[in-house]
């Protein structure tokens, strides 16, 4: 707690000394776009960690042995995420809800497990150290900058046809059809945008780090459930929901320092009071009100119901 | 020629949903599609919008072939439809709803939404007009267009359904069964609709169990029985047709049939005014095994029953009959222990319900079949009995209880390793009351046992709910086909916005015009 008076007294000190942390938020803040934009087109895809790895493998790798410059590097590395993007799409999109989310897993799993761990240029297990500058781009503005855009970009692309038939294929695929909305194609769209923002972060992240480490925590499971945690605490109906959600995750370990080991425990129950009182997220529709849950002591209605 | 069915064909495994239809819709005309339950109108809508795909056979409109096409391309070549149970966009709004419906016409403006080009804003500020006069042309007021589509009254979701699928501009809209479940004055502003919009030039196909609104309406009629075409031509040919009587209302029914139910129109109206009787108070039985007194409840600001008070006794089948919306499922929902009231006072059998938790009032004997049946669609039939049984501890009495509720319902012998959500409507009534008499209600309560069936399948569901009355069981019946609910009740209630407006004896209410004016609003 004590660090963070310090965001009041002295602005440009705490800027100074928690670069680690903003850049850590920022980064965050982009995938939990990424993951917002799936969920915006009705797809529960747990992707992202998949082409984070992309991201930040091809980045690094590029800048390793070929000593490109880190902007072609993050570019190049983003874009082939995108191209996976593509390809893991063409079978898998043919999947709903969780079923889709347990195929995505597997795509994530089977490149970790599979590929990174398995190549020797990949470092297997011990991962990759970054032997460029950590950040080439210049430090963290380029990351507030990246998620200041992105977020510009994804709220407006939900504004318009596009957007238009991304919430119409949420809340039902048939009655879209039925309005001659391509449902395959803008899937497909919202799937590969999100690959190219998961592996810009990707490539942002492991630059911002001197180690790329193929952890679990990192390009895995535990990564993906991290990341559907943003959209579920913040809210996936707007843009700066999960974004929200990202900012309050990253943050948690920090506020709570004193907690220790204990602090997933601190972050499970917190999740749980939102998720029972607030089930639309903290950024959603009815301002900041509470949600009084049916068993709730008072509470009358037990269940809706028409007629 | 607008639309050409050419020998559609599609079968489901052995059933036989669309055997070789052929069909031709006149250009401006609008063309009626009727059949008994499960006779396969849906199944070929789907295949003409590219739902369901073709298995043999093709379709044009006009000179566009449909055979094989995705839906979207379809929809896009100008064929809009409404879903039988409404699709409609329900967390949007009603103006988003429309917009939405515009897709096709609409050019793609990604580049200029991340521009953020004020030319656009233009565009986008006619394509809102234009959707708040297709509200305006279904009859919507402008006040509806900034509520979220699911929070509508039941008649408006299907106007606005009806809305989003003229923002196509389409060629030929197909309508599946616009006026389901709604009452007989919301059926005439359907009809009306409808017929403004074929006044406006548009081809409509409009499929419906209401002969009536089809007969009025259909220049044009062609029927379907279990998948095949058995009748074509205008609505008097059709409802003469022995072939289609004898689909419609089954053979062997108390009634002597020469045409169809709704095709004469009126005898009902004349019926009710030979016997211009006014009601006598309804006499409330002394001794009540359910007594409901001054019950009000409420949906937040909405009050949807005020000071309900209503008794019913031993071996009774008394009948709640009223428009939608009225409040008659809500108060078998409070009697059940799904909803909690505001205030009143409801008991049964000793048993406070207001208080009681919803699985004791089922053990002390109240049991209710709840509107749209609720069966589990992928479990067996069986599997649905036993699941209903599955908190029971005396399994050898539940085997005969499952038998003797097969033995009272041979269909569902005859299905029962058929997954449920493969039988029809009736017989998935029939299945949900099945599931209820399991439970050894005492009274059992009958929320719209009738909803969506076709006459012949209403028919053996009331015969089945008159047997179970037989055996003993009181009876609570909720239902909006009023003339064959009070056919079979002991009492009646009319109820209309969420009050007892009316009560008597079943057939004094049923030759009482002033339930005909409560019940058709006007």
């Amino acid at each position: 707690m004590d660090q963070f008076i310090s965001l009041l007294t002295d602005p440009v000190a705490f800027w100074n000394s928690h670069t680690l942390l903003i850049g850590q938020i920022g980064i965050n803040g982009i995938i939990a776009t990424s993951m917002f934009l799936v969920l915006y087109s009705g797809q529960l895809s747990l992707a992202a960690p998949g082409f984070m790895a992309i991201g930040a493998y091809v980045s690094v790798l590029m800048g390793n042995y070929w000593h490109t410059p880190g902007v072609l590097n993050t570019v190049t590395a983003a874009l082939l995420a995108g191209v996976v993007g593509l390809l893991v799409g063409l079978p898998v999109l043919r999947l709903r809800g969780v079923f889709l989310a347990i195929a995505t897993i597997g795509f994530v799993e089977a490149l970790r497990l599979g590929v990174i761990l398995n190549v020797p240029i990949t470092g297997e297990g011990l991962g990759l150290s970054n032997t460029l500058s950590a950040d080439p781009l210049g430090g963290i503005n380029v990351i507030i900058v990246s998620l200041i855009v992105i977020v510009i970009v994804v709220w407006r692309l939900t504004k318009g046809r596009l957007g238009n038939a991304w919430a119409a294929i949420r809340q039902d695929e048939l009655a879209a059809l039925s309005q001659g909305i391509n449902v395959a194609r803008y899937k497909m769209i919202a799937f590969v945008i999100s690959a190219l923002m998961a592996g810009y972060a990707g490539a942002l992240e492991a630059h911002l780090f001197f180690n790329v480490d193929p952890s679990d925590a990192q390009y895995g499971v535990t990564r993906a459930v991290q990341i559907l945690t943003f959209a579920v605490l913040g809210g996936s109906g707007f843009v700066l929901g999960p974004i929200v959600g990202a900012l309050i995750i990253t943050l948690l370990p920090y506020i709570f320092g004193a907690a220790g080991d204990y602090i997933n425990v601190l972050a499970g129950i917190f999740l749980i009071v939102v998720i029972v009182f607030r089930p639309q997220g903290i950024v959603g529709r009815g301002g900041l009100a509470l949600v009084r849950p049916a068993w709730w002591p008072g509470s009358r209605v037990r269940a809706a119901s028409t007629g | 020629m607008l639309l050409r069915l050419d020998d559609v064909t599609r079968h489901f495994g052995g059933v036989h949903a669309v055997d070789g239809v052929s069909l031709e819709v006149e250009d401006g005309s609008i063309q009626g599609l009727i059949g008994p339950n499960g006779a396969g109108k849906t199944t070929l809508v789907n295949v003409i919008t590219g739902y369901t795909r073709f298995q043999a056979g093709r379709a044009w409109l006009q000179a566009d072939e449909l055979t094989g096409l995705p839906a979207y391309r379809i929809a896009a070549l100008g064929i809009a439809r409404t879903f039988q149970n409404i699709r409609l966009f329900k967390d949007l709004t009603a103006v988003e709803n429309v917009l939405i419906g515009m897709h096709t016409r609409r050019r793609d403006d990604t580049l200029a939404q991340l521009a953020t080009l004020p030319i656009f804003r233009g565009a986008q500020r006619s394509r809102v007009k234009d959707a708040y006069a297709l509200l305006e042309t279904v009859g919507l007021p402008t006040a509806v267009g900034t509520r979220h589509a699911a929070t509508l009254p039941y008649g408006d979701q299907r106007r606005l359904e009806i809305a989003r699928a003229l923002a196509l501009k389409p060629r030929l809209l197909i309508l599946d069964e616009p006026a389901a479940g709604m009452n007989p004055s919301e059926k005439q502003g359907v009809r009306e609709l409808i017929e403004r919009l074929n006044a406006d030039g548009l081809t409509v196909l409009l499929i419906d169990h209401d002969m009536r609104l089809v007969m009025g309406v259909c220049k044009h009629i062609a029927v379907l029985n279990f998948g095949k075409k058995i009748a074509d031509g205008t609505p008097e040919e059709v409802s003469t047709d022995a072939t289609v009587i004898k689909a419609y209302l089954g053979t062997g029914g108390e009634r002597e049939v020469s045409s169809a139910p709704g095709a004469g129109g009126v005898n009902e109206e004349t019926e009710v005014e030979q016997a211009a009787v006014t009601s006598k108070a309804a006499r409330e039985p002394e001794k009540a095994i359910l007594d409901v007194d001054d019950l009000t409840v409420s949906y937040g600001a909405v009050v949807a029953v005020r000071g309900v008070s209503f008794r019913v006794a031993k071996g009774e089948v008394v009948a709640l009959i009223g428009a939608n919306g009225a409040g008659k499922s809500t108060i078998l929902n409070t009697l059940s222990g799904i909803i909690r009231p505001e205030s009143g006072r409801a008991s049964f059998d000793g048993l406070d319900l207001t208080n009681a938790k919803a699985s004791s009032i089922v053990k002390h004997g109240l049991v209710q079949v709840p509107e749209g049946r609720e069966i589990l669609a992928r479990q067996t039939v069986l599997e649905n009995l036993e699941l209903a049984t599955w908190a029971r501890r005396d399994g050898a009495a539940t085997r005969t209880r499952i038998d003797a509720v097969l033995k009272r319902f041979p269909i569902l012998g005859e299905r029962r390793d058929l997954s449920a959500g493969s039988l029809s409507g009736g017989e998935q009534q029939m299945l949900a009351i099945a599931r209820g008499l399991l439970a050894r209600p005492r009274l059992l309560l009958l929320d719209e046992p009738s909803l969506g069936l076709a006459p012949q399948m209403v028919d053996e569901v009331f015969r089945a709910i008159e047997e179970i009355h037989k055996d003993g069981t009181t009876i609570l019946l909720v239902e909006q086909n009023a003339l064959r609910a009070l056919a079979i009740a002991d009492r009646a209630y009319v109820i209309e916005t969420g009050r007892i407006l009316l009560s008597g004896s079943g057939d004094d209410l049923l030759h009482n015009p002033a339930v005909r004016r409560a019940y058709l609003g006007g």
